[in-house]
């Protein structure tokens, strides 16, 4: 195809919660994740002139778009960097600088990154970018999340909906652990055909970022790249949100129980209780009756 | 819904009509208000009823009754109807299991005045697909009978526990059926079981067929073309909102493991799913998933497990049939006056063009048409809730069942 | 007894080549690389233009100060790919872009060159001198916004094509544009009265991509401006400099050397550059310049073209959407022309209006990439295919048609005083596979010029074996 254009986009989230657990230990972290995250988003700009970037934040109280901006910066080179980084550096910095000074004044912090809402503001920034794509044109989309988080039950519907929604768009989610493994990302991951990574030091997080997130889906089969780990599917009951290996089900809503109980505690059901049931003994008896 | 579109496929089937009175020249004497207005009642319409909280059948039963009578050689439907069916189920198929991961499909053909099972309910695409595609050099024969493909689905869908949803799907190419004795009877046994039976004529519309889907609460509709056809079909893609007289249960489920564990000890071993088959794909594996119950093992899920009968399925599968509970609520539509100034979801700048924005009643954000439509159709998450910690969770005590 | 055939193909056309950027480079020598490599903007078209693996190669040397084990970098590709890896090698090493080393274990490494280590770094990270044109300008009170500058670009790109289609044109193109074309073989003087016609390959370059066409027009450019007194990588430079800045901003041409002014001159000629005045002291990239180098991958040439206007039938009927005398011009070179309305234009397809511009030297290629290049876009949205495959494949076999004559340099052998010394030769041919062609009536045989030595060899062993 001599016509097709084609443009790789990356969407990074990047988890900006003071409260995680390696920012407490030391707020300078925080920074250096930050250098090493612009470095890499510039590091995909450069691979092609056509790649295209979306950097967000998120929050425990919000999510934003860092770059780009509704209205493209006005720079000038001050050294050698080339302009269009420096743009990606300013903005990036800057935006980040406005989301900082708003916590202050805001609600008490919390330790939940509201990630799933994050990915679903950038499936939507995708699919927006797929709308209004030219005639014969191509876009290669993906998500990288880089958090220090926990990821926590919680926003398990958001997530489930956000894989779902991702895997049926194309869009591959990696996901770059800062601090603990995360199984309901990791799951993402596996659904959507991304990476996912537990780096072991944070010192060397830009070359984990350039290793193994830089190259793109289509070339990622050409290099050696981290096995797939397992990921561990059991569900978690809603009752005490814990593994299990046998549940009970509601037929009606789908919501898991470690035991059975007589009434569904998310959709109020009364339930049956189990075992054989007499009404398909009756209705047996009934079907000789049509029999022709 | 479905009955707003029939007849309007083509523009010169709608009648006479105005059309240019439609358009309406602004006070600057451009059209681009008006058009870019028609549009947008145009994507509108699509989703404008939704009903929220409605209770569904989430393990959904359904038998597909498809006519291999001398009729579907009919080419009014390229190349044939047979062919044209068939493609389209296959779709179908993927589309249904993507929408309802635990539920069961089976396949039934009819001709010869006979119905013949091709497969047997169970929940993997695949399996259906490939029986399906050995279908196209089928013998076109003789008569359909709907009496033997219902009593042959019923057979079956009768065993199943009084909380799970039955249904039956005839795709009708044949003008005529051919039957053993009163389908009337036959009717009244499938209302009282509970089984939805929906028909999809290809042809023209039968009264028998009419009769069977308005007296078991299905749907009933006659193809104009093949578009058409694929959105008769993927209608039933959709759950239908249950009848009222499903009981509700707990189902034992398992929760199976991947098989990687240790991977110097897990000797090669035969997946259960494969056993009997003598196929190319029936090899020795050391991965794979073992049933908690009895650990047998079985390469794919869900899959009922073949020793112990135990429905075996992984988390993300139930997930993606949450959002059929948990919908987003409807937007509310207002006449867009300059703010917000972007859209919440894709930051798009708002301008006059966009004549309406929509906003959620629980996060306040403002979205763009294309946004509102994405979101309710295919994200389920509204990004606005989700980013809010007041109300990323979804709270159980706001879905009304029942 | 042997005879040497000489045969040259001669009716096949000899293709337009267009470098890219890589084989540009690879013919220059080490020392010129290593001085353009000083200079960050050139790093990065480089770096742009290797191929993917070869870019995450680069990338993961990038902080990597001691030289790497070449075993260890083999293996960062899979076992199945390990041909691409092959070529990336080869690629990195004609580039100079990284140079074998030692390592005190004594295993060969790669070690990157230390040089475009440097440059790219600092244009990702930042640090060093900025480049020549970005010094502070005052907001300009009459700014050019990117619609002008295209239609500005594009007006001047055609009116140089004009020239070569020697289409009716009020403004002419300046005596040292003409002399690029001439040198670039795009036209030649005419016998008789002198002034410069249109030759073959200005043919097949007028159906080449805007993007490429400016591409190859540069590097011809390059070539000749040793000899106007410029130095070639300054130049070079500056030129990726255009080709990273942004459209729509104006550029200070404050500390550029006289030379480069020059060269800014001629880069304004052609459109790549727009400027209110010649002392303006800023000027204005345009979409031409931008992404330069890339003209090969064309990646947003698309936007620079202006909407596609062709629409080819499967009737071998083509309309072209468009009342520029150019396209229209070009259209005729190998379409017969039926109705020109003012907007529009009705031509079809024969076999000898294809026949006569592969006669001048155009490939059913290009022709059928013409097509495809311009296509509305509504034949894009039907796509893919855009074309009509009937039509493609048809103006393939018109142009196969020609070349019923397949030329092969060989040896012929023939008198042979037996019917048995010519098979038992003729056999010994066979089974070596060097036979071309044979005759058993005539006892000739032609064998290809590599295995005449060794046919040869053997007549001779076997004649004095038999005598």
């Amino acid at each position: 195809m001599a016509n097709g254009v084609e443009k790789s986009l990356l969407v990074i989230v990047l988890d900006t919660n003071p409260v995680q657990k390696f920012v407490r230990q030391d707020t300078r972290i925080l920074t250096q994740c930050l250098d090493s995250v612009i470095v890499f988003a510039n590091a995909h700009l450069m691979q092609k002139s056509n790649n295209q970037l979306a950097v967000m934040a998120c929050h425990s109280h919000s999510s934003t778009f860092l770059y780009p901006d509704e209205k493209p910066m006005e720079v000038r080179q001050i050294d050698g960097q080339y302009e269009g980084f420096m743009m990606v550096e300013r903005t990036v910095r800057q935006n980040l600088q406005k989301l900082i000074h708003e916590i202050v004044t805001n609600k008490p912090l919390n330790t939940e990154s509201l990630i799933g809402g994050a990915l679903a503001m950038a499936l939507c920034y995708i699919v927006r970018l797929e709308r209004e794509k030219a005639a014969g044109e191509k876009i290669h989309s993906r998500i990288l999340v880089v958090t220090g988080s926990n990821d926590s039950a919680s926003q398990y519907m958001n997530y489930m909906n956000v894989f779902f929604t991702a895997q049926k768009l194309g869009v591959v989610i990696d996901v770059c652990s800062l601090d603990q493994e995360l199984g309901l990302l990791q799951q993402g991951c596996d659904i959507t055909g991304g990476n996912y990574l537990k780096i072991p030091q944070l010192a060397g997080l830009l070359q984990y970022l350039l290793w193994v997130f830089l190259p793109d889906p289509k070339v990622r089969s050409k290099l050696v790249l981290p096995p797939p780990v397992k990921v561990d599917y059991r569900a978690a009951c809603f009752c005490h949100r814990e593994l299990v290996d046998i549940g009970y089900v509601c037929s009606v809503c789908l919501s898991i129980f470690c035991k059975f109980s007589p009434i569904c505690t998310t959709c109020h059901t009364v339930f049956k209780m189990p075992g054989p049931m007499p009404t398909k003994i009756k209705k047996k008896k009934k079907n000789p009756d049509i029999v022709h | 819904m479905a009955d707003e579109d029939d007849g309007k496929e083509y523009r010169w089937e709608t009648g006479y009509e105005k059309t240019w009175e439609a358009i309406k020249e602004d006070d600057d004497g451009l059209l681009e208000g008006a058009v870019a207005d028609i549009i947008q009642r145009a994507k509108r319409k699509r989703q404008s009823e939704r009903h929220g909280g409605a209770r569904l059948g989430m393990m959904r039963h359904l038998y597909i009754v498809l006519d291999c009578s001398e009729a579907m050689s009919n080419q009014d439907l390229k190349p044939t109807r047979l062919r044209c069916s068939i493609k389209l189920l296959e779709d179908f198929i993927d589309e249904f299991f993507d929408q309802n991961p635990i539920s069961q499909l089976g396949l039934i053909i009819t001709r010869n005045k006979r119905a013949e099972k091709l497969s047997e309910l169970a929940g993997n695409p695949k399996k259906h697909i490939k029986e399906l595609k050995g279908l196209h050099l089928t013998a076109l024969t003789g008569e359909p009978s709907i009496q033997n493909s219902l009593e042959l689905a019923l057979k079956s869908l009768k065993l199943l526990p009084s909380h799970a949803s039955r249904e039956i799907l005839v795709l009708m190419g044949s003008l005529t059926t051919c039957d053993p004795g009163d389908i009337n009877t036959t009717i009244e046994i499938l209302k009282s079981e509970g089984v939805r039976c929906s028909v999809i004529g290809l042809a023209a519309e039968l009264h028998i067929c009419k009769r069977l889907a308005t007296a078991t609460g299905g749907d009933h509709g006659v193809v104009l073309d093949d578009k058409h056809f694929k959105e008769q079909l993927s209608i039933h893609v959709d759950p239908p909102a249950a009848a009222t007289r499903l009981d509700s249960a707990l189902v034992k489920m398992g929760f199976p493991h991947h098989a990687l564990h240790s991977t110097t000890e897990t000797p090669m071993t035969m997946c259960m799913c494969h056993v009997e088959s003598s196929e190319e794909d029936s090899k020795l594996v050391t991965t794979g998933y073992l049933c908690p119950q009895c650990l047998s093992k079985h390469c794919e899920l869900p899959v009922e497990c073949r020793a112990c009968g135990l429905t075996l399925v992984s988390a993300p599968h139930l997930a993606r049939s949450y959002h059929h509970l948990f919908p987003v609520e409807n937007y509310k539509e207002v006449t867009y006056e300059g703010s917000p100034s972007i859209c919440y979801g894709c930051r798009r700048v708002l301008t006059q063009l966009d004549k309406k924005v929509y906003m959620c009643g629980k996060c306040q954000q403002g979205f763009c048409l294309d946004c509102e439509i994405f979101i309710h159709e295919t994200l389920h998450t509204c990004p606005g809730c989700a980013t809010n910690p007041d109300t990323f969770q979804i709270s159980s005590e706001k879905i009304s069942i029942n | 007894m042997s005879n040497t055939i000489s045969g040259k193909n001669l009716l096949r056309p000899t293709g337009l080549q267009c470098k890219d950027l890589h084989e540009y480079l690879k013919t220059r020598p080490p020392e010129t690389l290593n001085k353009l490599y000083h200079n960050p903007p050139i790093c990065l078209a480089v770096f742009r233009e290797l191929p993917e693996i070869a870019r995450h190669y680069v990338m993961r040397l990038l902080f990597v100060e001691q030289p790497v084990p070449q075993a260890v970098i083999a293996s960062w590709c899979s076992k199945l790919h390990t041909d691409e890896h092959q070529k990336v090698v080869k690629i990195l090493n004609e580039l100079n872009i990284w140079k074998e080393a030692s390592i005190p274990g004594g295993l060969p490494g790669w070690i990157l060159n230390s040089t475009l280590k440097k440059n790219l770094k600092i244009v990702l990270l930042g640090g060093g001198k900025p480049w020549t044109m970005s010094n502070q300008l005052e907001t300009d009170n009459k700014p050019r916004d990117v619609a002008f500058l295209d239609t500005y670009a594009l007006e001047r790109w055609e009116c140089v094509l004009h020239y070569m289609v020697g289409s009716q044109q009020q403004e002419g193109i300046s005596a040292d544009a003409v002399r690029i074309l001439l040198h670039a073989g795009l036209m030649k003087r005419d016998e008789e009265d002198g002034s410069p016609v249109i030759t073959q390959a200005g043919f097949q370059f007028l159906l080449l991509d805007t993007a490429s066409q400016v591409w190859y027009f540069i590097l011809q450019y390059l070539d000749t401006i040793e000899a106007r007194g410029l130095d070639l990588v300054v130049c070079l430079t500056f030129l990726f400099q255009l080709n990273f800045s942004t459209l729509g901003k104006d550029y200070s041409t404050e500390g550029m050397s006289e030379g480069l002014l020059t060269f800014l001159q001629h880069l304004r000629e052609f459109g790549l550059v727009y400027q209110r005045k010649r002392k303006a002291g800023r000027f204005y990239p345009t979409r031409l310049a931008l992404n330069i180098a890339t003209g090969q991958n064309k990646p947003l040439s698309s936007d620079l073209e202006k909407e596609g206007y062709i629409v080819v039938e499967t009737n071998y009927r083509v309309y072209a959407y468009t009342n520029s005398n150019l396209q229209v011009a070009l259209l005729g070179l190998f379409c017969e022309m039926l109705y020109r309305f003012p907007n529009l234009v009705v031509s079809i397809l024969t076999r000898d209006s294809v026949r006569q511009a592969l006669k001048s030297g155009i490939t059913a290629e290009q022709i059928v990439g013409y097509l495809h290049q311009h296509a509305h876009p509504k034949m894009i949205a039907l796509g893919p295919p855009t074309l009509p495959p009937t039509i493609v494949d048809q103006i393939k076999l018109w142009e196969n048609e020609r070349n019923r004559f397949i030329f092969s340099e060989g040896v012929l052998y023939s008198q042979f005083l037996s019917q048995t010394d010519f098979e038992v030769l003729r056999d010994h041919a066979l089974t070596t596979q060097v036979l071309i062609w044979q005759s058993e009536r005539k006892r000739t045989m032609v064998v290809t010029k590599a295995g005449h030595d060794d046919v040869k060899k053997f007549w001779k062993r076997y004649s004095k074996g038999s005598s």
